[in-house]
């Protein structure tokens, strides 16, 4: 394997490694942002409709999953 | 030897449901009041104490807070103090929340976490109620139908207790 094969592997690993480090825990009370409306995937909220159409129609209420915007709320 | 160690790891082992089932003494932590001045945990000793963690952002908060208060007026002439301590690292959020929500329990503040982290809060909204030794005796995580009357019955029970 040439040199710089070897270097830009070594690089990489390393840098994951740094960047490995870079992640943390959010905790309970930390989760004011992602609580937030904005942080929710479909902002103008037309998967609710959608849902609430499909539950109509199949009869199957409840069977899509949790809801909520991340903040961990019990 | 072998039969020494045995019985000592064996022995150990049945310790450790027994030492997790000891109550653990709060932290010894000062938050800031709305009012502006220092509440010290360990200088409430003597009297039952509701920790109550909230924020502008939880949403099961927003029923829990006001029936907290509640519990408050109803309990405090019979030796409960509620502390309403507010986690949003924004504090306009906490102040315009408690526009929304008026209120007569002391509201705290603790914008970095550190009580948080102290109390090792696992959920929002968290609430511990302390008694009268300052130890931690009941810790509910969540909010349902069923925690204020669970609330009242304990704070009752440590009431009763006495010193």
């Amino acid at each position: 394997m040439a040199f710089k094969t070897r270097l830009l592997m070594a690089l990489t690993l390393v840098s994951a490694l740094l960047l490995g480090t870079g992640c943390a825990t959010v905790q309970p009370w930390q989760r004011g942002l992602l609580a937030d409306s904005c942080m929710v995937f479909d902002a103008n909220n037309s998967a609710a409709y959608m849902t609430h159409w499909q539950e109509s129609r199949e009869g199957s209420a409840g069977g899509f999953g949790v809801q909520g915007g991340g903040c961990g709320c019990k | 030897m072998g039969r020494r160690l045995f019985t000592l790891l064996f022995t150990g082992l049945l310790a450790v449901p027994v030492l997790a089932a000891v109550p653990k003494v709060a932290p010894d932590i000062t938050l800031t009041a709305l009012s502006g001045e220092s509440i010290r945990i360990a200088d409430l000793k003597g009297q039952v104490v509701l920790l109550d963690f909230w924020a502008s952002w939880c949403i099961p908060c927003r029923r829990s807070f006001p029936e907290v208060d509640a519990l408050h007026r109803e309990l405090q002439p019979k030796g409960l103090t509620v502390i309403a301590v507010n986690v949003d690292e924004q504090q306009k959020n906490a102040y315009t929340f408690l526009e929304k929500y008026p209120h007569t329990m002391t509201v705290a503040f603790d914008p970095k976490g550190a009580a948080a982290q102290a109390f090792d809060l696992q959920a929002m909204p968290s609430s511990m109620i302390v008694d009268r030794r300052g130890r931690i005796r009941f810790t509910h995580e969540g909010y349902t139908d069923k925690t204020i009357s669970q609330f009242r019955s304990e704070v009752l029970q440590l009431i009763a207790e006495g010193e």
